[in-house]
């Protein structure tokens, strides 16, 4: 089956390049015949998807027949590991992850084709730029990092086995996520490239992308979150971010991609910005290529990445000659890129869009230079000065508190500028909401005055009110115009205005869940944690809960075996629940891995104050022979993933086509606007 | 290579080849986009942006000041563009398929 998958490979790189150089002869050569020669490129590209998909079939059927005579197999899966997670083998070392790649860029490129006839010649620019990369991939696989590599000398019996790491369900979910939305980029850079290129008039390109963007930002959002929940239920450390090289790597392309969902609005609007936006999206997808390098490479140590391998030099030569085409081409073109309109007021929609855009942007380059300067420092000072979570922490806070100031005031601004009335009718009941909380807080006892977190919680958790109170207070207005017109209540209208223009308004649903994201973050604030050796009957006393050990015990299974503890918790003399923190020794890989157990529960009588009670089964002390106990409280977490709902809801629903076509009556000359405008 | 093998990687093949390179029936690019079409999605997003503040407006959010000005800025920038339509329209080689356009909102 190794020599099917390979060979498989073999043509997909052979069509991956015919798709790329036929395609740009078609392009460039304006002469009969040529749209014969780039419908065989765009088939070809089309053909690469059913290659590429094949040698992942071949390699997934590999790992579920237990043929370990293939290296990738043997490293990374065993003939106990559970049927998911077979599948999972997929991308879980570094040549099937880049056939995963490779996989997901084929299928983007594959729809891509398939929709040509909305713009042909833009999807043919586009065409040529997704074979480009494909190659580069495909190269990869096929001379670098095969999946197919064969063992030598005798069979191996049983195989290494998956990392314990991802042997949890949500890592069969969280890497396709990350990765549709790291692949997803090079959909948008292909169509504003090729738009570069061609010196595409008017910005009809962003309207076709536009779903394909939010479509990936979606994914590479879930894609954070998971990452992020799963190190929180897996890891045991009690977090959920830790400032990785690895989690850097996947922020970094979504601050960017988040700055061009929005700047782009402006292009759309009012034609501004477009080499801010070109350049933006080219960072978007170059900063997803270097996340996928330092995964790879080695060149920076982190918990995710792979071991080191030479694929990192062909990484870096990728990134350079991308960079490097780019740019010819800007420079080339860039005359073409020339704003339609100016800035004219520091108080309007436009200058909250670039001011969201250099915030986000700083918040990237934070996170770029805390990722690269270990290294950085390594090869000026010769020794590694590690940038821990402290340095981060110290911009990224103040910026998202200010991006949360942002998304509150942007969307109540008018295009061009805005008065001082104007802001009055606005920000006046929001504000009072926002300040009110503040007061609430302080009352039940948060003193900002005496620890700088409890001043950026409150700060958090006022501008969080001030989104949501601007969010709904859109909502209700706007509803209450549809509800005039047509008779309908409230509710209804608010539907109705929705559906009238879905983009806008599930932008703002996604508002809301960032708001609830950042509510939950202020949470680490008021964290609290007590770890400690319980034999049997040992309490264990933490906020208004007490932990009581009942007993200790142990389970073996083909795949791993465990220990676990079992601890009833009380509150006050109420038992509320049983908890069973347990740790795994996975025998194939011969490694351990910790599963916290967490019950979100509620330390207050209001609702809205959910904490996570978070407890960690740490090991046996080796002196003693008692367990360790490690119990966390962690305010407000559940909010985290509550946001991520919305968001996602938020993003579905922006994604839904508008409700009704309008037709628009155009005068013969220039002296109309729309009748009617505005209903 | 197993005769299995080596029919499974023909077959692969011949359907690649058959799929790409056969192509019946004649062939057609669309036309190069025109100054016109592209002002006509102009005019098209300024009419958008009418409809929008119109309707932010009639929801209270901008005093009636403000409105005026900027209804007033944007029919401008319509009246330029149509304008500049009318002027290509009136050279025929320089406009793209000329019809009645409606827009779908999106």
């Amino acid at each position: 089956m190794s020599q099917v998958g390979s060979f498989a490979l073999l043509i997909a790189l052979v069509l991956a390049v015919y798709s790329f150089l036929a395609g740009i002869l078609a392009l460039v050569r304006e002469s009969p015949g040529s749209e014969r020669l780039g419908e065989t490129a765009r088939r070809a590209g089309v053909a690469i998807f059913a290659a590429v998909l094949f040698a992942a079939v071949v390699l997934v059927m590999a790992a579920f027949r237990d043929d370990f005579s293939i290296a990738y197999i043997f490293h990374h899966s065993n003939r106990d590991l559970p049927g998911p997670y077979k599948f999972a083998v997929l991308w879980s070392g570094q040549e099937g992850s880049l056939l995963f790649w490779s996989l997901l860029l084929a299928a983007y490129g594959f729809v891509l084709r398939l929709r040509h006839k909305t713009d042909q010649r833009l999807f043919a620019y586009a065409s040529v730029i997704i074979a480009g990369v494909q190659i580069f991939f495909l190269l990869l696989l096929n001379f670098a990092a095969h999946p197919f590599a064969v063992m030598q000398g005798e069979r191996a019996v049983d195989g290494n086995g998956l990392n314990p790491l991802l042997q949890y369900p949500e890592m069969v979910i969280h890497p396709p996520m990350l990765y549709l939305g790291y692949v997803g980029m090079t959909i948008p850079f292909a169509f504003a490239f090729g738009a570069l290129v061609m010196r595409y008039q008017g910005e009809q390109w962003i309207h076709i992308t536009r779903r394909w963007t939010m479509v990936t930002w979606m994914f590479l959002t879930v894609g954070i979150f998971l990452g992020a929940h799963w190190a929180y239920a897996v890891l045991g450390w009690g977090g959920y971010w830790g400032w990785d090289p690895v989690e850097n790597a996947s922020l970094m392309p979504w601050l960017t991609g988040t700055a061009f969902l929005h700047s782009v609005m402006m292009q759309e609007k009012r034609g501004m910005m477009k080499v801010w936006n070109m350049w933006l999206v080219f960072a978007t997808f170059w900063l997803a290529l270097l996340g996928t390098f330092l995964t790879r490479s080695g060149i920076i140590s982190s918990v995710h990445a792979f071991a080191q391998s030479s694929i990192g030099e062909w990484f870096g030569w990728f990134l350079a000659v991308t960079f490097a085409t780019f740019a010819l081409f800007f420079v080339k073109n860039k005359a073409h890129l020339k704003s339609e309109h100016r800035l004219e007021s520091l108080v309007s929609r436009e200058s909250s869009f670039l001011f969201n855009n250099l915030l986000l942007l700083l918040a990237c380059f934070t996170v770029l230079w805390g990722t690269w300067f270990p290294k950085i420092s390594e090869l000026v000072e010769d020794k590694k000065i590690t940038v821990g979570a402290p340095f981060y922490n110290k911009v990224a806070i103040p910026v998202a508190l200010l991006l949360l100031l942002m998304t509150a005031v942007g969307p109540l601004l008018a295009w061009r500028k805005t008065s001082l009335d104007s802001l009055k009718r606005n920000f006046l009941w929001p504000s009072l909401g926002a300040v009110a909380v503040g007061i609430l807080m302080m009352i039940f006892g948060v003193r900002p005055w005496n620890d700088i977190s409890y001043f950026y919680a409150l700060m958090a958790a006022m501008l969080g009110v001030l989104v949501i109170l601007t969010v709904v207070s859109e909502f209700v207005r706007g509803g209450r115009v549809i509800s005039r017109h047509t008779g309908q209540n409230l509710a209804a209208s608010v539907v109705h205005l929705w559906h009238r223009n879905t983009r806008r308004y599930g932008g703002y649903i996604v508002h809301f869940g960032v708001a609830m994201v950042v509510i939950g973050i202020l949470g680490t604030a008021f964290n609290q944690d007590k770890e400690k050796e319980m034999g049997f009957g040992d309490k264990l006393a933490l906020g208004p809960y007490t932990l009581v050990c009942q007993s200790y015990t142990q389970d073996d299974n083909p795949n791993y075996g465990n220990e676990w503890a079992i601890i009833k918790v009380f509150k006050g003399d109420e038992q509320i629940t049983t908890l069973y923190p347990e740790r795994r020794f996975y025998k194939a890989s011969q490694q351990p891995q910790t599963i916290p157990r967490i019950y979100p529960t509620f330390t207050g009588k209001n609702p809205l104050l959910i904490t996570d009670l978070y407890v960690v089964y740490e090991g046996v002390n080796q002196d003693t022979g008692r367990p360790i106990i490690k119990a966390h409280l962690n305010p407000m977490v559940p909010w985290i993933w509550t946001g991520l709902l919305v968001i996602i809801f938020g993003t579905l629903s922006a994604l839904v086509p508008n409700a009704a076509a309008v037709r628009v009556t155009v005068p013969a000359r220039a002296q109309a606007v729309p009748a009617g405008a505005g209903d | 290579m197993t005769p299995f093998v080596l029919c499974v990687c023909l077959l692969f093949t011949a359907a690649v080849v058959f799929y790409v390179f056969y192509l019946p029936g004649t062939l057609k690019l669309d036309p190069k986009k025109t100054r016109a079409a592209y002002l006509r999605e102009r005019r098209d997003v300024v009419y958008d942006n009418l409809r929008d503040l119109n309707f932010e407006f009639k929801a209270g959010k901008f005093p009636e000041a403000d409105y005026q000005a900027m209804k007033a800025s944007l029919e401008e920038e319509a009246a330029a563009i149509l304008a500049e339509i009318a002027r290509l329209e009136a050279a025929p080689s320089s406009v793209g398929p000329i019809g009645s356009p409606t827009k779908q909102k999106n």
